[in-house]
């Protein structure tokens, strides 16, 4: 260990620690651009410049390795001038066009601006004009001249996806990122580089002009897109989610995620949720609340021949919803017909390398742990021949929350439609099919991960705990709230506050200035 | 589609194994494509080039974007490269350079319309004792007139 003082404050830091890291754990404010914790060190944006005592010149915090002793400061005069004017060279080609830049509010150049910069300009030549509005994809719209050719990007596609999309071409003032040819930046990891720009060089085509940053509120979560389970952070206000981003987890996503998880907000917004619950057939469908429609089917329970019923579960629910759906099943039926509905089954064991994986579940390991303990041991083969030969008339589904991973979604549920009596397909996503069987069906509508609190054990066996945030639509259940309320008994659902954003301004007020 | 010829591709793998990586080789491969290839390096080259190295398109472009030696558009049967840096633009570099465009008929200030000539204003090429000078293809022409340039460059076949 090496002891060192980072403006004054003495920390302990490991061997080949560089100035910035110790920065960091010193809990010291320093300004960078081009260093990022998971990428290699590049050095070009020199804003990051120390002082060390005993050494007449400033060195960059983030290439150089603390040595024992070191007294490190970034408070001195000279320092200060020197970022400021480091600042300075970065703004000489920017546009300054934040009035209708995406980046505007969360971007390093504003921030490190009111932080560090302060200064009056001093150019007076005219700007360099490059490529504005390049089109990099379905996902991805490249400003050059907003660059600051921190180079994040560049170094993210050559050593973390590895597929060497982006580089930096010309030189001078007129370098520029960019792509081969323009050719597209579609690998599934590219939203990343959105996120890593400092400035608003890169954007994404989902997000950008449909919110100003400061008119969203972040809260931690985990992706359910996938059984990795990665550590996001979801934005959101009273009009929905908007955006996700990975959050640091060292042992699950280090510092990304893929591309089709930040797709997940989509299926917690209204527009794709089965917003009441309804009970009928095709074309006569009554609707009702989530928590009466599930007082009938304990009321209309009772009549069932319980030798005939059988539960199919996926795995996109948490550990506690398991167990109360279990325990409801266990109580009220008895039989041993659970099924766990195993989506897109050839490509559950892929892996892509990087954090994506074929089993599109967040919970699979927690469902399969549960119908062990259970000892519910049927296969899906022997649903099927029970279904053939009519020895099921009920089935009470726990469907998926994001139908788009279910490719065979449609095909069984219409085959259900025809082999059953009834339906009882509890849900947190809006599904046509579901609409058009011709048995008795009752569709709830289910909480998403957004609206409740659960554990999620990952593909590693890893349980994190995913809470509540906000109700996006009033009257939808949890798992584990249908589950009671089904067995008749009498249960407090969770109701609370519909969705309400920050106050106006929020950031603004943070931030202390307008 | 581009390809080299035989020896291009025996040079570019030699250079290949002389540096530590092969990145390195990127300017003397590029210098030799840009040679097969009539005097400019196309996309198509870069993603030939790219196949043949085994290093990314990315890679190669960048090199390729950075200096000025590489052409990035066809040139004309005759490049010629008046240098206005420093001692050649004291001696007049820059007026040969203006006057060759009127004498040659380059009206964009870089293709003559017959399509024979192609003239850049490039940095020092070293050559600064003899000044002006300019460079033709491969070869110098140094302690030059506006007259003896034009000649010069007319009387090539």
């Amino acid at each position: 260990m090496l002891k060192c003082k980072i403006n004054g404050v003495e920390v302990e830091v490991k061997e080949g620690t560089t100035i910035i890291e110790a920065f960091k754990i010193a809990g010291q404010k320093i300004a960078h651009y081009c260093w990022h914790p998971g990428l290699s060190v590049a050095g070009v944006c020199r804003l990051c410049m120390v002082e060390i005592k005993g050494q007449p010149r400033l060195q960059i915090a983030c290439n150089t390795p603390v040595q024992d002793g070191m007294e490190i400061t970034n408070q001195s005069e000279q320092v200060k001038e020197t970022v400021r004017w480091g600042l300075d060279f970065h703004l000489i080609n920017h546009p300054l066009d934040c009035p209708i830049c995406d980046q505007a509010g969360e971007c390093g150049l504003q921030d490190q601006y009111m932080e560090f910069g302060l200064y009056t300009p001093e150019m007076a030549e005219p700007k360099v004009k490059k490529h504005k509005v390049v089109d990099l994809g379905s996902k991805i719209v490249l400003d050059t001249e907003r660059c600051i050719l921190c180079s994040r990007c560049v170094r993210f596609t050559a050593e973390v996806t590895k597929t060497y999309e982006l580089g930096i071409f010309n030189r001078g003032d007129r370098s520029e990122i960019g792509t081969f040819e323009n050719k597209p930046l579609e690998n599934n990891y590219a939203l990343n580089t959105v996120d890593i720009c400092p400035v608003g060089a890169l954007t994404s085509k989902d997000f950008r002009f449909r919110q100003r940053v400061w008119y969203l509120q972040e809260r931690e979560s985990i992706c359910t897109g996938c059984s990795t389970g990665c550590n996001i952070k979801i934005y959101f206000n009273e009009e929905g989610l908007f955006r996700i981003r990975p959050v640091y987890n060292e042992k699950v996503n280090g510092y990304w995620m893929c591309d089709e998880g930040r797709n997940i907000y989509k299926f917690v917004n209204k527009e794709n949720r089965l917003l009441k619950a309804k009970k009928g057939r095709k074309g006569e469908w009554l609707e009702m609340e989530g928590g009466a429609a599930a007082k009938d089917v304990a009321h209309h329970f009772k009549s069932l021949d319980k030798e005939r019923i059988a539960l199919v579960v996926t795995g996109q629910f948490s550990n506690e919803e398991y167990e109360a759906l279990f325990q409801f099943y266990k109580k009220n039926v008895g039989n041993d017909f659970v099924y766990h509905w195993i989506n897109n089954k050839e490509s559950f064991e892929d892996f892509d390398g990087l954090l994506l994986r074929g089993d599109r579940n967040p919970n699979t390991k927690g469902l399969l742990q549960k119908l062990e303990d259970y000892r519910y041991e049927q296969t899906w083969a022997h649903l099927e021949e029970n279904l053939k030969a009519g020895k099921i008339e009920t089935l009470i589904v726990a469907g998926p929350e994001n139908p788009l991973w279910f490719p065979d979604l449609k095909e069984k549920v219409q085959q259900w439609g025809i082999q059953l009596s009834h339906l009882i397909w509890l849900s947190s996503a809006k599904v046509q099919a579901v609409d058009e069987v011709e048995c008795l069906t009752w569709q709830i509508p289910l909480k998403t991960f957004f609206e409740k609190d659960g554990t999620y054990v990952n593909y590693q066996g890893l349980e994190q705990k995913s809470h509540r945030i906000a109700t996006i639509v009033p009257g939808a259940l949890s798992l584990s709230e249908a589950a009671h309320l089904m067995a008749g008994e009498e249960y407090k659902v969770d109701m609370a506050p519909i969705l309400k954003g920050p106050k106006k301004n929020y950031y603004v007020h943070r931030r202390g200035y307008l | 589609m581009f390809e080299l010829s035989k020896e291009g591709v025996e040079f570019v793998k030699k250079e290949m194994q002389r540096y530590e990586t092969k990145r390195s080789a990127i300017i003397p491969a590029l210098y030799k494509v840009q040679e097969e290839n009539g005097g400019w390096v196309s996309p198509e080259c870069v993603t030939y080039l790219s196949q043949l190295m085994d290093l990314p398109e990315v890679w190669i472009n960048e090199v390729l974007n950075f200096y000025t030696m590489f052409n990035k558009e066809p040139v004309g049967k005759y490049h010629v490269q008046v240098c206005c840096n420093v001692s050649c633009a004291m001696n007049g570099g820059r007026e040969l350079a203006d006057h060759l465009c009127k004498e040659l008929n380059i009206k964009d200030g870089r293709h003559s319309e017959d399509g024979r000539y192609t003239l850049s204003r490039v940095e020092c090429l070293g050559s600064c004792g003899t000044a002006p000078m300019m460079q033709v293809n491969d070869k110098y022409y140094e302690n030059l007139t506006k007259e003896s340039a034009v000649q010069i460059l007319k009387e090539l076949p």
